[in-house]
């Protein structure tokens, strides 16, 4: 298992995919904190809870560790490597299982860099404009952890989803449209459910008090949940199905 | 005599269509088999049935005595290039072979001598998308050989190969299998071939239509080679030695049985005996191919 999860890891850094991914998160963390915090009021930035949500923008980065989740999967189908690849693992969960832990490390690599970007300027902007830091420290290592976490479980749900529908433009506009169109609606149509939508089970874990939100620990547990479920379903998909 | 590959009554069927239909054949140690057959026989969906990318539906495929997938590092005994075109185009060659190979526990040094050995040290680090289709069939050759497998399963290696590549597959795969090893290789094309194997499996609708020594193939082809020489004698000694049997034909003709005019050529012009005539008399070996194949059709 540990082979395979090195083989996994070598796969994320030997195309030139995931540092286009990490370029974009960077330019998108920095692009919205700069927004953010150059154009908003200083009285938009009081409070712990404003200054979470404006710090938490680094949690972006969990959109594009869920990319470079599926394409872990979905790209070995897109390139047929995947015939190579079960060959020299045939037992395809632990292929799969080595393949969510990988996305999970990667996811990891995107957390700490978005957050250390996001994090150095959002801080940076605050102090120069003034504004009085509100965060104790246990809001902010839940704010740092909570993120890591979920950026990291991101890549990890990426994998399972690109595990489940495979090709690779289906699963990246599953994705988006998932995580940006379908959770915001139900949250804000059917709180009681959006919810448990990992984008606000993420929300909730990094210590969000918006209404509705699940406590940080209910959070972590749904967020866990749907990584879980997407492995299982992919797990189940990929034991059957032939590799053409 | 060990048998390296056992199937038995493989089938599959996808819906309505039977792609293979009870299959059965057994591949000794050793051997160089020709798994012959026109697209779409059932190629391809046999051999993913061997290696355990694809479930049959009934029958058995057992490599080395299990099936593939319950193997320990099956990569370390069997090596396989299904398709000539599975790499991530932006991905270096050498990339491509170390994360294959970590996964089984190979190490890079094995990686950088399998890239000298197809030929490809030059161009280890540049992306695939670079790569030729020749380049592209070694770099899958030198993934099948990561794990110094004893058996070698390759899906139509020479299509895409210009005659210099093709001879240097042939060349490779006499030298791999000289050492006991066994390997199984599909074409279409029987000539592609027939200079490399020992023996064919001939399948059509996926069925079985002949399993046959090349040699009991190519007498059953009822012709013979005519060749024409100054020197009838030395060439007559010469192809003796070779276990052909060739009689005298009127004046300087020799007439060979159960050899192809290629073999016949090489074999002269090994002796160095000028030919001055080579032909196929009755239907050639192709000929034969086409029709063992085509009986399934109507």
């Amino acid at each position: 298992m540990i082979r395979q999860i090195k083989a996994e890891l070598l796969k994320v850094r030997s195309t030139r995919t995931t540092i286009g991914l990490l370029l974009g998160m960077i330019a998108l963390i920095l692009l919205f904190t700069l927004l953010t915090g150059l154009l908003a009021s200083a009285s938009s930035f009081s409070g712990t809870e404003n200054q979470r949500q404006f710090l938490g923008i680094s949690d972006l980065a969990g959109v594009f560790s869920a990319l470079a989740g599926v394409m872990l999967v979905a790209s070995e189908y897109r390139y047929g490597t995947i015939r190579p690849t079960v060959l020299f693992t045939p037992h395809r969960s632990r292929l799969l299982a080595a393949k969510t832990v990988a996305g999970a490390l990667a996811g990891v690599t995107f957390g700490i860099v978005g957050a250390a970007i996001g994090w150095a300027l959002g801080y940076t902007i605050l102090t120069s404009r003034g504004i009085t830091f509100a965060l104790n420290s246990g809001d902010i290592i839940l704010l740092v952890l909570g993120g890591l976490a979920s950026v990291a479980l991101w890549g990890a749900i990426g994998t399972g989803l690109g595990a489940v529908v495979r090709n690779q433009v289906g699963a990246v506009i599953t994705l988006l449209a998932w995580g940006f169109v379908v959770n915001p609606l139900l949250f804000g149509l059917v709180p009681a459910v959006g919810r448990f939508m990992p984008s606000y089970a993420g929300d909730a874990l990094v210590g969000l008090t918006t209404k509705h939100l699940l406590s940080p620990a209910a959070g972590g547990a749904v967020l866990i949940g749907w990584t879980a479920l997407l492995a299982g379903i992919g797990f189940a998909l990929t034991a059957q199905r032939d590799i053409s | 005599m060990t048998q390296v590959v056992v199937a038995e009554s493989l089938t599959k069927r996808f819906g309505k269509v039977v792609a293979v239909d009870g299959l059965s054949f057994e591949l000794e140690a050793g051997t160089i088999t020709g798994f012959l057959g026109p697209n779409g026989a059932g190629k391809t969906t046999t051999l993913r049935m061997l290696l355990g990318l694809a479930a049959p539906t009934s029958g058995t495929a057992l490599l080395f005595g299990r099936p593939y997938a319950e193997l320990e590092r099956p990569a370390l005994r069997i090596g396989a290039v299904l398709e000539a075109t599975d790499f991530h185009p932006g991905r270096s060659g050498r990339d491509h072979l170390r994360m294959l190979g970590q996964s089984v526990g190979v190490p890079d040094s094995r990686v950088d001598e399998v890239l000298r050995l197809v030929e490809l040290t030059d161009a280890a680090t540049r992306r695939v998308k670079g790569y030729s289709l020749g380049m592209r069939q070694r770099l899958g050759l030198a993934g099948a050989l990561l794990g110094e497998p004893d058996l070698l399963v390759l899906d139509e290696p020479a299509n895409g190969l210009d005659p210099e590549g093709v001879r240097w597959l042939r060349d490779f795969l006499r030298s791999f299998a000289s050492h006991d090893r066994t390997v199984l290789i599909s074409s279409h094309v029987l000539a592609e071939i027939a200079q490399t194997v020992d023996q064919v499996l001939i399948i059509s609708r996926g069925r079985l239509v002949v399993e046959s020594s090349l040699q009991d193939l190519t007498s059953r082809v009822g012709g013979a080679v005519r060749v024409r020489s100054a020197q009838p004698e030395q060439l007559e000694a010469a192809l003796t030695k070779e276990e052909l049997k060739a009689t005298a034909s009127g004046d300087q003709v020799l007439l060979v049985h159960g050899a192809t005019s290629e073999r016949v050529g090489e074999i002269a012009f090994a002796a160095g005996i000028p030919v001055h005539e080579l032909v196929t008399e009755g239907s050639s070996l192709e000929e034969i191919f086409l029709e063992l194949t085509a009986e399934g059709e109507s």
